[in-house]
């Protein structure tokens, strides 16, 4: 099986990517954000509070894992992820932005939205939470540049059985947005098919 | 800006004749940013805000291939202009990175005031003609020499014209921009004279 290596440059971009399609996402109107292809699917708002809700798992830990960490000089920032942390990754991963396999989201991890009660300024907090969140992961990347990262790890929001180097808990992170991200573009193209 | 870093910056735009008032204005729209080593200058993904001029430092920028690895695709240093000027002008997200490989301090100016020099001293269309006539006359040099010349004569063609600051970098960037593998790189500096 093919190693996975990864890198702070390639998640940063990959990651601007996405932050860049979120932002395109602000500018469409209150229905289309909040309305689910079908009653038991989520809304856009919805996928964006459960990112939130589950980046919201990783936030502390990674920040006392960072602060931890000895500063280094690296000549190469690359990391090469280990097996087991490389499947629990590739489930995540869309490829050719399909998810590959639909799986039920723990009880933890949903969004819990009034959807009858959801108004624009309820959808613009989402937002800004998103962008928070997710610029602090910018934050901790760029910081993990800088730092050992081979030292310490992070339990995984999954539980204790898995658990994460931080550019495992970055690759991980990313590979959820980008299944979630695929999962938006579904919401977006079947709303185009029932127009 | 001190006295020196202007007068670095004048040497960019030497094309260029101003009145003391105007020396002023153009003066006023640069400010100095610095960076440290391996600071991302510019982001992949993200969009351009500035068109640099290079004080000190060295940086690299660069795409990342499909295994992600950087692929070099040029360098800037003391005296020469910077960033991701595709992203700058069109103000889209770039494709590439820009690195500092070594502590940097650069010039910077926004696309708004940048593109205000044109529009208020003709003379900087002048200098745009020139500087983008070295642009282009560069790029197609290098791109013969990738096509045409061997790893051997591409080294030394690199070393004989590259300023002494570039070649204190890391190997693996210059490797890169030789298109090139490191062990090539380092074999070829331990036994080519240039």
């Amino acid at each position: 099986m093919a190693s996975l290596i990864v890198s702070p440059e390639n998640q940063i971009q990959r990651l601007n990517a996405v932050l860049a399609e979120v932002e395109q996402l602000q500018k469409l109107d209150l229905q289309t954000l909040s309305t689910p292809p079908g009653p038991k699917s989520w809304s856009i708002v919805e996928v964006l509070e459960h990112l939130n809700v589950a980046y919201g798992l990783y936030r502390q830990k990674l920040d006392q894992l960072l602060k931890d960490a000895p500063e280094i000089q690296k000549d190469s920032n690359t990391f090469k992820v280990r097996t087991w942390q490389k499947m629990i990754i590739n489930i995540q991963r869309p490829k050719g932005g399909v998810r590959k396999w639909k799986m039920k989201t723990l009880k933890r991890f949903e969004p819990l939205l009034n959807r009858q009660g959801l108004d624009e300024k309820t959808v613009a907090g989402i937002f800004i939470s998103f962008f928070d969140a997710h610029l602090h992961l910018k934050d901790c990347i760029l910081q993990s540049r800088g730092k050992d990262v081979s030292q310490q790890q992070v339990t995984s929001a999954i539980g204790p059985l898995v658990k994460f180097y931080p550019p495992e808990a970055f690759e991980f992170l990313l590979s959820h947005l980008e299944r979630h991200m695929a999962q938006i573009d579904e919401i977006l193209q079947k709303k185009e098919v029932s127009a | 800006m001190d006295e020196e870093a202007y007068q670095k910056l004048k040497v960019l735009f030497s094309d260029v004749s101003l009145s003391q008032k105007e020396e002023e204005h153009f003066r006023s729209l640069w400010s100095i940013k610095k960076y440290n080593q391996y600071d991302l200058i510019t982001e992949a993904g993200s969009t351009e805000r500035y068109f640099y001029v290079v004080l000190t430092g060295v940086q690299a920028i660069y795409v990342l291939n499909e295994k992600g690895e950087k692929v070099v695709l040029g360098f800037s240093y003391s005296g020469s202009p910077s960033g991701a000027f595709d992203s700058f002008m069109l103000q889209k997200p770039s494709d590439t990175f820009l690195e500092a490989l070594k502590p940097s301090e650069m010039l910077a100016i926004n696309l708004q005031d940048y593109l205000s020099l044109f529009q208020k001293y003709p003379d900087f269309y002048i200098w745009g003609n020139n500087f983008f006539q070295t642009i282009l006359f560069g790029r197609l040099s290098r791109e013969v020499e990738l096509l045409t010349l061997s790893a051997e004569q591409r080294y030394k063609a690199f070393m004989q014209r590259c300023p002494d600051e570039l070649k204190v970098i890391p190997q693996k960037y210059l490797a890169s921009y030789l298109n090139m593998k490191p062990e090539t790189f380092s074999r070829l500096r331990s036994s080519v004279m240039y």
